[in-house]
């Protein structure tokens, strides 16, 4: 069980921006994918999901995924997404069920009586049961960054991709994601491991989350390692061309 | 915590879905009933139960009133019942797969191509016999289709993922050019004018059952498709990539929702001229009271949209009576300032 990019590029319109990507990640892994804006994050994690069309390979336990059916790949992998509009408001409790819709046996009918259950559990997890009634238009923006990371849980999947899960939470949230991910990365509901792959702009959530460090530079790997390795501040400096570590001593 | 599971889904929806029914029988009845003669609502109910129970007319019933009734009337309110859900139903989805509350099919030119078809026909004096008196709806509902098609070729030609601002501009831009031939050729002549601006100005005069016959399984048959794909829809209204990743094929049921609106479209703009608005106003309406759930907006914005277009007809028969209003004035008349009206007031609300 693992995802496994090759020699994979990808392009919005003329413009590449990834080149050349080679990148496994394991079963159970828990990887930070680091790097400027713009240096290719996003995009990364739409290409492995199987969201945007790329050239070379990705391969999801074996399979090319841009060519799996979107609920076979939806099964193996979700993607929280860094935002979303909200263009019609549905309540927090329709907005986490439909997670469950990869999952879930039917091809048309609505959820059943398991998948409801599980939705209610994700978001016990994530804090937000007490809004379920809420809609979607009616919450700040942390609440609804909970609510994307309840539905990307719903999903079910073995791989979560987590485009800036930290995005507009306080402090302490920030503290509980850490906490709450490092849970549900033990599923030990089925007895698995999930594997967590996040980008985060906030370093300190990265050092809490994940093991693992992959840094992009300009579309290009140029770090895959050991996360205590990744954060230092030479590697920092490298990516961000700032000087991280005196910034947070400030 | 199954308990509090089981009770999630909103409290009062059974509710307001059997007065919304009733509400819409009672808009439907009352659209029969009423007209230059009115027929009591005590006949109504016995002619339908002579009908059902296979008698005559029944006592006490004038045979005038039971051919008004049966071949007049009856027809009319449904064909007008019909045309109005078939119309807001495709308003309904096409607003949740564009991500854009004023969407419609008609944004992408179904209407415009339709009339674009009647105009031939009229001006060419096309008549194939077969056809009889089916020319202009079939003409107009072939248009129609053709320039959906059109535009969605087009749009998938130039953006590969199809993409809704791509198929929205795409619609626009073919619709004023499709237009635009159209005033071309009602221009150059100008003797037919009159007659196609009544029939784009939309009415159910003359409709019978037999348009009825055709109208009714094909918005049976899409309103089924669509309920298959209504939690499909759900996805989709966060927009494409968002649907992707939760596992919805964006592209392919995106294709296959506009095919479907654009026969309801086609179809209803075939047998009854362009009648804007109803799409706009009934799926908004029936969000604000009933939420954007697909499972129920799709069902209540055919019986909005079909109770609302009942009621225009009626006032577009009856209001200057014995003249005729086009029924799309009435739609717009009576929509505009009640769909502004919902709209700036839950706003307001909001703030």
């Amino acid at each position: 069980m693992k995802i496994e990019v090759k020699n994979m590029s990808a392009c919005y319109g003329t413009t590449e921006v990834l080149h050349n990507i080679n990148l496994e990640i394991n079963q159970g892994e828990k990887v930070f994918i680091g790097g400027s804006n713009g240096s290719g994050k996003t995009t990364l994690l739409r290409v492995m999901s199987g969201i945007m069309p790329h050239k070379g390979d990705v391969l999801v336990d074996g399979r090319e995924v841009s060519k799996m059916k979107r609920k076979d790949a939806a099964k193996l992998i979700s993607l929280m997404p860094q935002t979303s509009e909200v263009y019609f408001p549905y309540t927090v409790y329709e907005t986490v069920l439909l997670g469950t819709y990869a999952s879930s046996g039917s091809t048309f009918g609505g959820a059943g009586a398991s998948d409801i259950e599980y939705a209610v559990k994700c978001m016990e997890d994530c804090g937000i049961l007490d809004l379920k009634d809420r809609h979607l238009d009616e919450l700040s923006g942390g609440q609804l960054q909970r609510v994307l990371l309840a539905r990307t849980f719903a999903q079910r999947s073995p791989y979560l991709f987590l485009d800036e899960p930290g995005n507009n939470l306080d402090i302490k949230y920030r503290a509980e994601l850490c906490d709450k991910l490092n849970d549900w990365a033990k599923d030990t509901t089925r007895d698995i491991l999930n594997s967590l792959i996040c980008v985060f702009h906030d370093l300190e959530q990265a050092r809490r989350c994940c093991t693992r460090a992959v840094m992009l530079k300009a579309g290009e790997i140029v770090f895959d390692g050991d996360i205590s390795e990744g954060l230092k501040p030479e590697m920092l400096l490298k990516i961000y061309d700032f000087d991280v570590a005196s910034y947070v001593k400030n | 915590m199954t308990n509090s599971s089981k009770n999630m889904t909103n409290k009062g929806t059974g509710l307001k879905i059997a007065i919304s029914a009733v509400l819409c029988l009672f808009v439907l009845l009352i659209a029969i009933r009423s007209g230059s003669v009115n027929i009591p609502i005590k006949d109504i109910f016995a002619i339908i139960g002579a009908r059902i129970t296979g008698r005559g007319t029944p006592a006490g019933v004038e045979p005038m009133m039971e051919s008004i009734f049966w071949t007049i009337r009856m027809p009319r309110a449904i064909t007008a019942f019909l045309v109005g859900g078939a119309l807001s139903l495709s308003g309904a989805c096409m607003q949740a797969l564009l991500q854009n509350p004023l969407a419609s099919s008609y944004t992408l030119g179904v209407s415009s191509g339709a009339s674009l078809g009647a105009a031939f026909v009229l001006i060419l004096e096309i008549s194939i016999p077969a056809l009889a008196g089916f020319m202009l709806p079939v003409a107009g509902f072939v248009f129609g289709l053709l320039t959906v098609t059109g535009a969605l070729l087009l749009a998938s030609a130039i953006d590969r993922s199809i993409s809704n601002t791509t198929v929205v501009l795409i619609g626009m831009v073919l619709s004023l050019f499709v237009n635009g031939i159209m005033n071309l050729l009602s221009s150059l002549y100008s003797d037919h004018s009159k007659q196609l601006y009544l029939w784009m100005m939309g009415s159910f005069s003359a409709r019978g059952w037999k348009h009825c016959a055709i109208l009714f399984p094909v918005c049976i048959i899409c309103f089924i498709v669509l309920m298959l794909m209504s939690r499909k829809m759900d996805i989709m209204s966060f927009g494409d990539l968002q649907a992707q990743a939760m596992g919805v094929d964006a592209k392919k049921t995106k294709t296959l929702a506009i095919i479907i609106c654009s026969l309801l479209t086609g179809i209803s703009v075939a047998f009854s001229g362009v009648i804007g608005f109803v799409d706009l106003a009934a799926p908004h309406i029936v969000r604000k009271i009933f939420g954007p759930s697909h499972k129920i907006v799709l069902p209540m914005s055919f019986i909005y949209g079909g109770a609302f277009m009942a009621l225009c007809d009626l006032i577009s028969r009856t209001l200057l009576s014995p003249r005729e209003i086009p029924v799309g004035a009435v739609t717009a008349l009576i929509g505009a300032p009640f769909f502004a009206y919902v709209f700036f007031a839950s706003r307001r609300k909001r703030k």
